[in-house]
């Protein structure tokens, strides 16, 4: 993520701007406000469905029927939350995604950068030939494995366990390709350094190059967290064990619903909030990294 | 969805990151790199050989037996059948053809409604949050990107509470005196709503006589399902926020001299906009367009979750046929092929990203003939 | 950039190469499947695989299955499915099922045909007990496959409030066509619907089966969706669907017929004795009686639903499977099902004492003798989803033109 990389000369065009503001007329004070009530109408409609889902999951089963667009419950109530807690398999389903997603970002991050550091720094026959079939892999949608994955599983005799809903997901090629290119980017004279002091390759990477890509590796955690914990497809295909449910599988499961169940939209919703909750706070945590407003966010 | 969000941090790694061409080796060689080389790259290659490559080879035996989902695809009961799935999938006549026919048309709509409307909003919202002058512009980052974070699963929940018969939406279109349909059980095409709303019922015999892949083209032109379109409005919500990131990356490396010497020209804003800005985001555009044409076919967890391919099979889409012919009908080699279908449909667009990022070099050139240009006037 | 593109092109020659390779070399590494007269049987314990429609249903089969366990000392565990289809069809796939599951009427003819299941129904004691149709839903090939579990009829559901409000008696319950639609218009005010159900072939085949009707014959040989009384079936329903008196479930913002009328807004509907569960669990407070369905143009008729209980061909241990699904068919472990979640009992024999029980209820029983199964045919399924979709939009269609569709496509899977 080296957004940071900042366009040619945005003191000028700062100073440009600045300028402008000066002379500010009566009519770009009104341009400016209405860009600024578009704007406000345009985040209430991305905020406000949250909003209602938070609000909603304290709700009863009528209020939200009855009332579907205000936020304030009638009635607080927990029973939703009750339900998922001692009467469903929210916890294990929680617990799988956690193991889930330890594991794959953890495997990301290892294997990732292992092959990325190979393929930008290590000179071995074959290296183009390995990464033009990294690239390749790339191509390759998801979707159109789900059978083929299922029988392969299958026939090593991994379906329905662990190891076949992580191992197909350890690795991805979007994250060898990124950390390949940030390798790159690396000055040689440091591992020229290290080589001289005797370093082997494995060392050289372990201590001296890895600590240095914190940025990228950072990178790596976000993508394979947000991957793995929000994986829907792979864990169809590879469990069918209710205990080895993650929570996209069960939340999956709770809104297709059993036919002659109601609607139960605070439990459901509850339920949906819980599985983002993770999530979000992975985003809030690296929020200004994603979303690069260094600039001006932070000033403001 | 992860899908999008990698390829974020790909477009914005690429400038600072991948070197022009080939590294010249350093120094002399050194003994044991190959087989280090080899060894920090086996997990990869053995990891993806095996969920990826041999995977699809299987995939591709499967495609063209009669394994029934019995015992392993291998076993001396299983037999060679050529190419009969895919010809079942795509001219048999019968009701697997019309399915995939269906799921075809549906998904073909999404995408080129999905496409447009994701890329539009997404690059209004980024020229927006990038302007300077914006006070809170970290508020709004956050607030129209964090859609992109949630799972879609947990947005689909979401989405079938707002959009139930007497959910949010509803609610609010009742303000406006409209009264909302029943969303996720609306099977009826939006186009052929329209047409009804103009007194044309019935498509004309031309349409309704002949068809494609088992649908009558009046069908092909119906467009969405009001279903559909719920979950087309989903698209826009949650994508537009990753794609505004793109956008804004590439604002954010755009020449400020060009946009100064355009101002002190005293051209207006939506002139800077349209002959500076947009010419010069030509790549990312292509880019955007390209990744949403590949995201747009690959819709699956928002069907499983929510619809399960209806109302009246409306949004059933090819990902979902494959899972569906496999999982529950013991069609396994049907539904191999309808992925290997799907594949192609995908690698077309692929090959269409590929001609787009080639196009990234010209437009540069352009670019730059273009800041000559300026230059020169002024 | 142009060694790159070389080595793409050699990636994806590799890749095509290594295709084509494979699928010569792999395609006949045989392991034989084993087979004989003989059950199999080991010291495994056993896996029961539901689809449960509930806690209720979960409890009670899981403490049935216990007590079995315990008296013949074989372990079994039972399992609530997610997503019943999709697990059965990756045990079977993976050759590890469960060893005894729930099988629904749909579903017999795929894994019969691909030799997932164990025919064990010559094998049980109290064959003969069994209601002859429910026997004949699951016969594959002439062989009688598996135990029904149960089974379920579609009657008529009144809520009894909204009844008596539109001024109606016992008197007034329908018993033809032509009396529904009076009372249904009767009942159908702003905003209540007189009828309400789901818009779908489970539903609105009773309608079939009284215009003497129904998809296929007895035995799912021979298509018969285009038969004049089904036509006069679809087009009654159309009709009452255009006069505003009969409104689909999901049109009224609800999952089933149940729901609406539990929550008051329908006043009748058409659904299986599974309902009392339902509006027990979901409305306490609402009132219903259960009515006989109203015969139409060829007298009675309903459609019949059950599910059985399926042993895989594959399972270690089928000698001990038979035994626990002997165990779960008898009378006393019958009877207790039906008052956990609402079955009907799938043996003649236990039919008085349940009629004892449920007293309310006893329509649904009643409709045992003169009820239909729904299609068993291999493929059958993909051609009722089909119908079903066209039924969504029954009320601008032509009737025949949708029966029309369906009966090719059932005759296409019978070829």
């Amino acid at each position: 993520m080296s957004v940071a990389v900042k366009a040619g000369s945005p003191a000028e065009l700062k100073q440009v701007v600045y300028k402008h503001r000066e002379k500010l007329t009566r009519k770009q004070l009104a341009t400016r406000s209405l860009l600024y009530a578009v704007l406000l109408i345009i985040a209430v409609i991305y905020v406000y469905p949250f909003l209602i889902e938070i609000f909603t999951s304290f709700k009863t089963e009528s209020d939200a029927t009855a009332d579907p667009i205000g936020l304030i419950p009638t009635t607080w109530t927990t029973a939703a939350y009750q339900q998922l807690f001692v009467n469903s398999d929210f916890p294990v389903w929680f617990k799988n995604s956690a193991i889930v997603t330890v594991f794959v970002t953890t495997g990301r991050v290892f294997f990732d950068s292992l092959a990325g550091y190979a393929l930008a720094r290590i000179h071995f026959r074959g290296r183009g030939f390995v990464f033009a079939a990294v690239v390749a892999v790339m191509a390759v949608p998801s979707v159109v494995l789900l059978i083929p994955k299922f029988l392969v599983l299958n026939t090593i005799g991994l379906y329905d366990s662990y190891a076949g809903m992580i191992l197909p997901i350890l690795v991805d090629a979007a994250g060898v390709f990124i950390m390949k290119g940030f390798f790159e980017s690396i000055p040689a004279s440091v591992e020229e350094q290290a080589r001289i002091d005797g370093a082997g390759t494995f060392r050289l990477f372990w201590s001296v190059v890895l600590p240095m890509a914190r940025p990228a590796l950072i990178t790596i955690i976000i993508l394979s967290f947000q991957g793995s914990w929000n994986e829907l497809s792979q864990f169809i295909i590879s469990s069918q064990s209710p205990n080895l449910t993650t929570l996209t599988k069960g939340v999956a499961s709770l809104a297709s619903g059993q036919v002659g169940s109601a609607n139960r939209y605070p439990l459901k919703l509850a339920a949906a909030l819980l599985m983002t909750i993770p999530v979000a706070a992975m985003f809030f945590i690296f929020q200004s990294k994603i979303l690069n407003t260094s600039d001006g966010a932070v000033k403001e | 969805m992860s899908t999008l969000l990698e390829s974020t941090v790909i477009e914005s790694t690429q400038p600072g990151g991948t070197p022009r061409g080939p590294r010249r080796p350093r120094g002399g060689i050194r003994g044991g790199e190959s087989a280090s080389g080899w060894l920090f790259t086996a997990p990869t290659i053995l990891l993806l050989g095996l969920f990826l490559l041999v995977p699809i080879l299987m995939a591709l035996w499967v495609s063209v037996s009669d394994w029934s989902g019995n015992g392993s695809p291998f076993s001396a009961g299983v037999h060679f059948v050529g190419a009969q799935n895919f010809g079942s999938v795509l001219s048999g006549g019968g009701l697997t053809e019309e399915n995939f026919g269906i799921s075809l048309k549906n998904n073909l709509w999404y995408v080129i409604l999905v496409v447009p409307a994701q890329t539009v909003v997404a690059l209004f919202l980024a020229v927006m949050v990038n302007r300077q002058i914006l006070k809170g512009r970290g508020f709004f980052r956050t607030a129209f990107y964090f859609p992109s974070v949630t799972s879609s699963v947990a947005i689909t929940v979401l989405w079938l509470f707002l959009f139930s018969q007497s959910g949010a939406i509803n609610n609010v279109l009742s303000w406006l005196g409209v009264n909302g349909p029943n969303w996720f059980q609306e099977p009826s095409g939006i186009v052929q709503d329209a047409l009804a709303g103009l007194g044309i019922r019935q498509g004309p015999s031309a349409l309704t006589g002949g068809g494609f892949l088992g649908v009558s083209w009046w069908d092909w032109i119906g467009g969405p399902s009001v279903a559909m379109t719920a979950l087309i409005f989903m698209a826009i919500f949650t994508t537009s926020g990753t794609f505004m990131l793109l956008f804004i990356a590439a604002l954010q490396n755009l020449s400020g001299e060009v946009q100064e010497a355009a101002m002190v020209d005293g051209a207006s804003g939506w002139q800077r906009f349209r002959f500076i800005t947009l010419p010069q985001l030509r790549p990312t555009l292509f880019t955007v367009l390209t990744l949403g044409l590949i995201g747009g076919w690959q819709i699956f967890d928002q069907i499983y979750t929510g619809t399960q391919g209806g109302p009246a099979k409306t949004t059933t889409v090819p990902a979902y046929l494959s899972y569906t012919s496999a999982f529950h009908d013991q069609n396994w080699g049907q539904g191999a092929a309808i992925g290997f279908i799907l594949f192609v449909i995908i690698i077309v667009f692929t090959i269409l990203q590929r001609f787009a990022l080639r196009d990234r070099a010209v437009s540069k050139r352009r670019m730059r003939l273009y800041t000559i240009e300026t230059g020169g006037r002024r | 950039m142009q060694r790159r593109n070389r080595w793409l092109a050699a990636g994806a020659l590799a890749l095509t190469g290594a295709l084509a390779l494979s699928a010569c070399g792999s395609g006949f590494s045989s392991s034989s499947g084993s087979s004989g007269g003989k059950l199999t049987s080991s010291k495994k314990p056993l896996t029961v695989l539901i689809g449960s429609s509930g806690p209720a249903e979960t409890k009670a089969v899981t403490s049935a299955v216990a007590s079995w366990s315990k008296s013949s000392g074989t372990g079994a565990k039972v399992i609530a499915a997610n997503a019943l289809d999709q697990q059965l069809a990756q045990g079977f796939a993976s050759g590890k099922p469960a060893d005894v599951f729930y099988l629904s009427t749909g579903s017999l003819a795929g894994y019969a045909a691909n030799g997932s299941l164990l025919a064990y129904g010559s094998m049980l004691p109290n064959k003969s007990d069994f209601y002859p149709t429910l026997v004949k839903s699951f016969t594959y090939n002439g062989k009688f496959y598996c135990a029904p579990k149960d089974f379920s009829t579609l009657q008529l559901v009144i809520n009894s409030d909204l009844w008596a409000k539109a001024g109606l008696t016992a008197a007034d319950y329908p018993t033809t066509w032509a009396e529904l639609e009076t009372v249904a218009k009767k009942l159908t005010t702003g905003k209540v619907v007189g009828l309400s159900l789901n818009g779908e072939y489970a539903r609105l085949g009773a309608f079939m089966t009284e215009a003497g009707g129904n998809l296929m014959n007895g035995d799912s040989s021979k298509a018969t969706a285009d038969s004049a009384g089904n036509v006069a079936a679809l087009t009654f329903v159309k009709k009452m669907l255009n006069e505003g008196v009969l409104k689909y479930a999901k049109n009224v913002g609800e999952s089933d017929g149940g729901q609406a009328l539990g929550s008051g807004k329908a006043a009748m509907t058409i659904e299986g004795n599974w309902v009392q569960g339902e509006l027990s669990a979901d409305f306490p407070t609402t009132k219903y009686t259960v009515a006989p369905l109203p015969a139409g143009p060829s007298g009675k008729g309903t459609l019949q639903f059950s599910n059985c209980w399926g042993i895989a061909k594959d399972s270690p241990n089928q000698a001990a499977a038979l035994k626990l699904v002997e165990q779960l068919t008898t009378t006393k472990d019958q009877l207790g099902f039906s008052k956990a979640f609402g079955v009907l009992p799938s043996i003649q024999s236990a039919a008085a004492a349940w009629k004892t029980q449920n007293p309310s209820l006893v329509p649904f029983l009643d409709g045992a003798t003169y009820a239909q199964g729904v299609p068993t045919a291999k493929g059958a399924d993909t051609v009722v989803t089909d119908f079903n979709s066209k039924l969504e939009t029954l009320s601008t269609s032509d009737p025949k033109t949708i029966l029309a569709a369906t009966q090719t496509n059932l005759q296409a899977i019978l070829k």
